[in-house]
């Protein structure tokens, strides 16, 4: 019997295709209309801030931008994500591309990739929108000191206002806000392998994400006092596994203020946050490969 | 020697329903060989485990016990799909995109692309009669449509075999008759087809051999001709004969040993009087 007909056990061109696929679903299911949401909280709190005086109303505006973004893009990859396989098994189009010479393997990295596509663009579209308002509040800001200030000062004010407004240094804290909802959306993934609603999914994903901000705090405290056996840092570890420690990723409180992130911090919690993926990505992968469809 | 397109061997399938003990079986020890080339009816009343075969060819269900082989290559591996198209029961794509777009789709997981792909994708949507609404989204679709489009669909990779679960479930009689047309042109391609569905006289106009399942087992198997001939009747149709002349038949029958078993007017039946009707429309 002639050898069967060859087959690569695995094809860029079919993730990509399943990829580009599920990102023309989540598009044309209009998710991004979530995304002008974003829109009016920022231009609204731009327009709100004018009131505060005893703060800098681009400090506080920061604060709220990046705060906004990072719930949004958590989101945005939560609610995209805990539909996307159990919409596929209920129309039975998994049935049609499972059918095809596609793994599964390839099918989920697809999908998560597609999500991936999404959560970046949604990011840089909100960053785009985060910059222009503050640029303008920065302009108006220089305008009214150009005015109030006595003029041996104000070299230093201006000074002052440019560094609280949107500065390059920003970036590499929008880089882990991303990094943080792809995390997220690769957690909602594995659940929804395993779980057989997305209603379970997504609660399950949010009481993660809750108890992930403050896991943190309580092993600290927990940890902290007494000494530590080996015992207490396995289970710490195993506790750290299920729940990530994503206050980690929480490094806007320090970049609004002004101050750079330290890049050393920023490969280490960058490091740890593709670590999780590979891990969540991966076990997503060892359910779903003997899951009955 | 010709090879199988499809070998089942000894296949079992057990699913385990919740709030009940004993495991529902689905499939029971079943052995099939289908050659390549040759076109296959699985029939059955419903729940038979037909479907739940078809699942088990393709990969899709893992069988509790037993083993298939498309083309020698077993189902477990992925490499296996490469020369299957299938069309599974009430198939509904995404309803996003449009009937050009998940053929593309598809098209792509096959490995093809660009104009090959275009083209292929093109001459598809012709051939199952979508030409039209290739640019409507799929959520427009009828039924049976999307019947059709789920046939280009499983077309599209070229495949060495067709595994068709209900294909003309929900589609029209002319529709119906274009399929049956399409899978016997398929068939004088050399493409093996194996096929599922309820409308007995299209099966028995279309295929080689038939089996016949019945509570997850195969009560019966073999050549359609074989299963159905009666080898000692003989039809006779008869036009304006006069009642005297049927008692001379009769009689003759009676005198040479024969017997006359039935005696009837056949008339047209239903699909073909539908047929009729519906062509002199505009
Ligand atoms: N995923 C599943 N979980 C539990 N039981 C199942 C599952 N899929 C099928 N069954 C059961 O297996 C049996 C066979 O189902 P199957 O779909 O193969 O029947 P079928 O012959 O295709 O019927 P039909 O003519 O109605 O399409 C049925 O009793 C069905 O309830
Ligand atoms: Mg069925």
């Amino acid at each position: 019997m002639p050898a069967s007909p060859k087959h690569s056990l695995f094809s860029p061109r079919r993730v990509l295709a399943l990829a580009h696929n599920t990102l023309l679903e989540l598009v044309r299911l209009k998710v991004f209309y979530f995304l002008l949401l974003f829109a009016f909280l920022v231009i609204g709190s731009s327009i709100f801030t004018v009131k505060f005086s005893f703060q800098n109303p681009l400090q506080v505006l920061k604060d709220i931008g990046l705060g906004a973004m990072s719930i949004f893009s958590w989101l945005l990859g939560l609610l995209c994500t805990a539909g996307l396989l159990p919409k596929d098994q209920e129309d039975r189009t998994l049935y049609t591309i499972l059918a095809k010479p596609v793994s599964r393997f390839e099918y989920l990295l697809g999908k998560l990739s597609g999500v991936f596509f999404l959560l970046t663009l949604a990011v840089v579209l909100m960053s785009v929108v985060f910059a222009g308002v503050l640029g303008l509040r920065e302009q108006q800001e220089i305008a009214a000191a150009v005015q109030n200030t006595p003029p041996e000062s104000l070299a230093q004010e201006i000074e002052s206002i440019r560094s609280a407004a949107f500065q390059a240094n920003l970036l590499p804290g929008i880089l882990l806000i991303l990094l943080k909802s792809l995390l997220c959306s690769t957690l909602t993934l594995l659940l929804s392998t395993i779980a057989s609603s997305s209603v379970f999914t997504i609660l399950s994903s949010v009481v993660i994400y809750l108890i992930g901000h403050v896991q943190g705090i309580a092993r600290e405290a927990w940890l902290g006092g007494g000494e530590t056996t080996a015992v207490l840092k396995v289970l710490s570890a195993s506790v750290a596994l299920v729940f990530p420690d994503l206050q980690l990723f929480n490094v806007v409180d320090e970049i609004a203020v002004g101050t750079a992130l330290p890049m050393a911090l920023f490969w280490q919690v960058g490091g740890l946050g593709l670590f999780y993926i590979l891990i969540y990505f991966l076990l997503a992968q060892v359910v779903f490969a003997s899951r009955e469809l | 020697m010709s090879i199988s397109a499809i070998s089942i061997q000894n296949l079992s399938k057990e699913f385990h329903v919740p709030f009940r003990r004993e495991p529902l079986r689905a499939v029971k020890n079943l052995s099939l060989e289908v050659p390549a080339g040759e076109v296959y009816g699985l029939l059955g009343p419903n729940g038979s485990g037909k479907s739940t075969t078809m699942k088990i060819l393709l990969g899709l269900v893992s069988p509790s016990a037993g083993s298939s082989f498309l083309f020698n290559v077993n189902s477990r591996h992925v490499e296996s799909r490469e020369s299957v198209g299938f069309l599974p029961e009430n198939p509904y794509f995404y309803k996003y995109l449009t009937g050009l777009e998940t053929l593309l789709f598809f098209g792509k997981l096959c490995g093809l692309r660009g104009k090959t792909l275009q083209d292929k994708a093109r001459l598809m949507l012709q051939t199952v009669g979508l030409a039209d609404a290739a640019d409507r989204r799929l959520g427009g679709y009828s039924k049976g449509m999307l019947q059709r489009i789920g046939l280009a669909q499983a077309l599209i990779g070229e495949p060495r075999l067709l595994v068709l679960d209900e294909p003309t479930a929900g589609v029209d009689p002319a529709g119906s008759h274009e399929i049956r047309d399409l899978i016997l042109q398929f068939k004088a391609q050399g493409i093996t087809v194996l096929l599922c569905s309820h409308m007995l006289n299209q099966v028995q106009e279309i295929c080689d051999r038939i089996g016949v399942m019945n509570r997850g087992e195969l009560v019966a198997e073999g050549r359609l001709d074989e299963l159905l001939s009666s080898p000692n009747q003989t039809e006779l149709v008869l036009e304006n004969a006069s009642p005297s002349l049927l008692e001379t038949c009769a009689r003759l029958a009676a005198e040479s040993g024969a017997r006359v078993v039935e005696n009837r007017k056949p008339h047209a039946d239903l699909e073909r009087f539908f047929l009729k009707i519906t062509r002199q429309k505009p």
